[in-house]
């Protein structure tokens, strides 16, 4: 790659965005004044913002009891007792009221019942008579013991006032009744004493500055990934789809600089841009939180000033590392996304999706509870947001350790970004996309009569998400079922056929001219089994600890494992050859035909092997239910499609997942059966708190042997495929020299 | 010498009616130093994809094309030394100057300042851009435009230079001069690809003229060449009698009964260019 062609245009397109005003307003005018005129609106809001107060109206409030009466003389809090009586346009109202006795009559101040009706719109026409947010009704004969009469609050909670009424009144009411249960213990001899709780002598050791931070660490990472997303926005929109609107996107792409070199260069632009909005952010925040703070200590609101004061500065640097990374990832992103728009409006459409994405991982570290630990720090984004904070607490050891993992992940994301957004600039039909006709008839027409032996890439997508969707909805609907051995064999059933191979046999029947290409149905050699086979008995022990490894680290809910628990029970109680036909061999054949089948037929297309593997497992993942046995499947997913890359069709990886199934089913069963371990197995089984688990020995000797079968597999294969080429550049050979005796 | 030589091109895209659209179907044409080699054709008729491939924009499906002796696939850097493409559409950055943008392009060239300023006086002077040197694209008229295209695709001095449709929507001075400036070039040695659909520029320019329709070229060599071909002194009818004998074969492949049109006055038949015309 030359770097002076990067240079060159990093420079111009940089130099260009400085002198685009609208830019310039969006990235560095709005941030720097947006804080300062937050800042000054909430300073006048603050000066005339005075505690509310309410207005509650009483009826019968000559019912209270006189010996501790419920308003006091000099009654100074928020609520404005207004003490009403019974007049004749009330009482008319009152009547109307209808709060009516089970059995007697309308007379509204005899004593409350315990079942009534109340015409709402004649209670709103009352609150509005009176000029009350709430009103209380005291009826006759109340003495105050909560326990023979019942009080009657009338209030309208779609007003927010009334709302905060009828909270003062309980919380009046409340401290009325404490008052008068402390005044009878007062007279017996259990004294007053008993209803004091553990006095708690508070000592907060934090000093004021983390405690500042900690609540800037949630918030700071948030607004400033926020705004290095929107700083990558408009820049990648005019970069890319600005560019081919005006034309100058075709020189440039036939000048000396090469695809990957333009890419670089305005990445490093919308980079620059995305950087340099987050920062004008933070620093803009910072220093109108400042100023703002400082006001509202001197108007004497300590306590807030204490707990939202300016960040410490060392922080900011944590920050300043942080963003580095994102930006580069989420301009690598959008930049790809916005090479896609013909147009600066088409890209503000692609645009949106990105955000939507890009907006769960960066409020995910906002969650409470949710700290870096080995599982969140391998989530792109989150992880890079959670070290941060670690980092802006002073948890450094925490932060170091996790290190490794969130800079391999975030180098990763962003090297995958920067490869998108390439690859996007080396495609011509994205480069040169012309206007596309919407005709919903000829496109149908089109699928049917230009359909190929294999789904396209795009098939197999949309294949992947209706059957996510369905499998969503499907297992909703099945959900309520009993856990028992009929209901799993319905449920599997109905998943596994109806909602996993039914869309994909569909649409290898209406897409495809070859349901047994597109299906990868293909012959296997012997010995291409015969090692599938036997990697599948060797990963299985990884795979169990991988497993446990993933439930250690994303512990199981109560109700799962309960579940779980319950679901092995019946499969211990269940003849193992139905449990092995329903549970091993039904999923396998199922999942494989459509994941490792149809899916990856469509993926493999234009050399998209890594794709293929990739997007299978994930998908293969997302199909399982529970998030633990996601992550796992995922994992066997990648081998999965490796395995059905190499042996080029599904008929090993169906002989694959019916072993691993079975092995699991059968421990499971023989755990639950408390069996003996066969003798020809003690070697590799051992009892360990009642479960059968593999022995040491056979779990490290299986990684050894796995890896031997692998590198055998891969070797050999890619033995034969250099066969082949020389086979046939051999034919290519004898042919010319052939043709040119002749 | 010939400069450009396209063999066999070939480019099909993806198409949601046809299955395959076939922009190019097997072209072939060279194109020497020293003289203007016009691609003339309607639009639509593949002239563009055509240099787009010979300006290593477009990767062709098959076939070979080699600008100065490099590939166009395999030697696509070297190709890009050796040729200044001008578009249509004059793309020019709205907020740089004229100078800025030629000074751009020359750095991309990788010319050294020594060489790199003199030939842009020299160039601004030839094409007579003093006066708008420092002015921004976005204020620039369309004749500006196009003189800060050429000034950039002459930058570099290369041997050849295409021009896709440059004359579009330039009003009838600057096109004046835009022609007088291909013919310098010329008269310079360089080898010049000139792709147009108006007559008139073919007659006063190109040397030798390819008609392109539907992808293929329906026939080359120098105007009087393919008028004694043809037995038509009227290049305009000429054409016309050639795209509409194309439209006559391609009528009888795919229903041999329908009567051919050849016949019908030029007056009625349905033109084949577009609204640019």
């Amino acid at each position: 790659m030359n770097w002076s062609h990067v240079k060159l245009i990093f420079h111009r397109e940089v130099r260009d965005q400085l002198r685009d005003r609208r830019t310039m307003f969006t990235i560095c005018v709005l941030p720097i004044l947006l804080y300062p005129l937050m800042g000054m609106v909430m300073l006048q809001v603050a000066q005339f913002h005075r505690e509310q107060h309410v207005s509650l109206g009483v009826f019968g409030y000559e019912n209270w009891p006189a010996s501790r009466p419920l308003i006091a003389d000099s009654d100074e809090t928020q609520i404005h007792w207004k003490k009403l009586t019974v007049t004749k346009e009330i009482r008319e109202t009152l009547g109307q009221l209808r709060i009516l006795e089970n059995n007697k009559g309308s007379e509204t101040e005899s004593k409350a019942p315990k079942n009534f009706i109340v015409d709402a719109k004649l209670a709103e026409k009352l609150l509005k008579e009176v000029q009350a947010d709430a009103i209380i009704w005291i009826p006759k004969g109340y003495d105050g013991t909560f326990t023979s009469t019942q009080l009657v609050v009338l209030s309208n909670q779609r007003w927010e006032r009334s709302q905060l009424a009828v909270r003062l009144l309980a919380e009046r009411l409340d401290s009325w009744h404490q008052a008068a249960v402390r005044d009878r213990l007062a007279s017996t001899t259990l004294g007053v004493s008993v209803l004091d709780p553990p006095q708690i002598k508070q000592v907060d050791v934090s000093v004021p500055e983390s405690k500042r931070a900690l609540i800037w660490t949630k918030i700071l990472p948030f607004v400033m990934l926020v705004w290095a997303l929107t700083g990558a926005f408009y820049p990648a929109i005019d970069l890319c789809a600005g560019e081919k609107e005006r034309g100058t996107l075709e020189t440039l792409l036939c000048s000396p600089a090469r695809r990957k070199e333009i890419v670089w260069g305005k990445l490093l632009t919308v980079m620059c841009f995305s950087v340099c909005t987050a920062l004008l952010n933070l620093f803009s925040m910072h220093f109108t939180t400042a100023i703002v703070m400082t006001q509202f200590s001197n108007m004497g609101a300590t306590e807030m000033v204490h707990s939202l004061g300016p960040l410490p500065i060392q922080s900011m640097g944590w920050l300043l590392l942080l963003v580095i990374p994102i930006s580069a990832m989420f301009s690598a992103l959008a930049l790809a996304v916005a090479s896609l728009a013909r147009s600066t409006k088409e890209g503000q459409y692609y645009l949106m999706p990105l955000l939507l994405v890009g907006m769960p991982l960066v409020m995910l570290p906002m969650i409470p509870g949710v700290t870096l630990s080995p599982g969140t720090s391998v989530i792109p984004v989150t992880g890079a947001v959670l070290m941060s904070r670690a980092m802006m607490d002073g948890e450094y050891t925490q932060a170091l350790l996790h290190l490794p993992t969130v800079a391999t992940i975030t180098v990763l994301c962003c090297l995958l970004s920067v490869r998108w957004a390439v690859r996007q600039f080396e495609s011509e039909s994205v480069m040169f996309r012309d206007s596309e006709r919407s005709s919903v008839t000829q496109w149908i027409r089109n699928v049917w009569r230009l359909r190929d032996e294999t789904p396209s890439v795009n098939e197999s997508f949309f294949c992947g998400l209706i059957i996510l969707i369905c499998l969503f909805f499907g297992r909703l609907s099945l959900g309520g079922m009993t856990l028992e051995w009929a209901s799993i064999v319905k449920s599997t059933v109905v998943i596994q056929i109806g909602v996993i191979l039914g869309p994909a046999l569909i649409m290898a029947a209406i897409l495809t001219r070859s349901i047994t290409k597109s299906l990868r149905l293909s012959r296997p050699s012997a010995m291409d089994m015969a090692v599938t086979i036997g990697l599948a008995f060797c990963l299985h022990p990884t795979y169990v600890a991988i497993a446990t490894a993933v439930s250690n680290e994303y512990k199981l809910g109560e109700q799962t494992t309960a579940m779980l628990t319950q679901f092995d029970d019946i499969i211990g109680s269940t003849s193992i050859w139905y449990v092995l036909l329903v549970l091993a061999l039904l999923p396998a054949i199922c999942e494989e035909l459509v994941f490792r089948g149809f899916l990856f037929a469509g993926l493999m297309r234009n050399g998209g092997h890594v794709r293929a593997i990739l997007v299978t497992a994930v998908l293969f993942g997302l199909s399982h239910g529970v998030l633990q046995q996601s992550i796992t499947a995922s994992i066997m997913g990648l081998v999965l499609g490796w395995l059905a890359y190499k042996t080029g069709g599904v008929a090993c990886t169906i002989a694959f997942h019916v072993v691993h199934n079975s092995i699991s089913m059968l421990l499971a069963a023989s755990s639950h059966n408390k069996q003996p371990i066969p003798q020809f197995l003690s070697w590799a089984l051992e009892i360990d708190d009642g479960r059968l688990c593999y022995s040491a020995a056979w779990s490290t000797l299986s990684v050894g042997v796995a890896i031997s079968l692998v590198a055998w597999t891969a070797t050999r294969n890619m033995k034969d495929r250099r066969t082949n080429v020389q086979k046939s550049w051999g034919r290519v050979a004898k042919e010319a020299k052939q043709a040119i005796a002749r | 010498m010939e400069l450009v030589q396209v063999q066999n091109l070939c480019k099909s895209y993806p198409d949601a009616e046809l299955g395959e659209f076939k922009a190019l179907d097997n072209i072939s044409f060279v194109a020497r130093a020293g003289e203007v080699f016009g691609l003339l054709g309607p639009n639509g008729a593949g002239k563009t994809t055509a240099l787009r491939i010979l300006a290593t924009i477009l990767q062709p499906s098959s076939g070979t094309a080699k600008v100065f002796n490099f590939d166009v696939t395999t030697q696509a850097d070297y190709v890009r030394h050796s040729i200044g493409f001008v578009s249509n559409n004059t793309a020019i950055y709205d907020r740089m100057s004229a100078w800025e943008m030629v000074e751009y392009f020359g750095r991309l060239y990788a010319l050294h300042s020594d060489h790199l300023y003199p030939r842009m006086e020299k160039i601004f002077r030839k094409l007579q851009m003093d006066e708008f040197r420092n002015c921004p694209g976005a204020k620039m008229s369309t004749g500006m435009k196009q003189k800060v295209s050429i000034a950039r695709a002459l930058i570099h001095d290369p041997p050849v230079l295409i021009f896709d449709e440059a004359s579009l929507g330039l009003d009838v001075m600057v096109a004046r001069a835009l022609q007088a400036i291909v013919l310098d070039l010329r008269d310079q040695g360089k080898c010049i690809i000139y792709s147009t659909h108006i007559m008139r520029e073919v007659e006063r320019l190109c040397d030798r003229v390819a008609i392109v329709y539907k992808g293929k070229i329906l026939d080359t060599g120098t105007l009087p060449d393919l008028a004694n071909r043809h037995n038509q002194n009227d290049f305009e009818e000429l054409f016309f009698e050639l795209l509409m004998q194309e439209d006559v074969d391609l009528r009888m492949q795919r229903s041999p009964v329908s009567l051919p049109i050849a016949g019908v006055s030029p007056a009625l038949r349905p033109s084949p260019f577009g609204s640019n015309r």
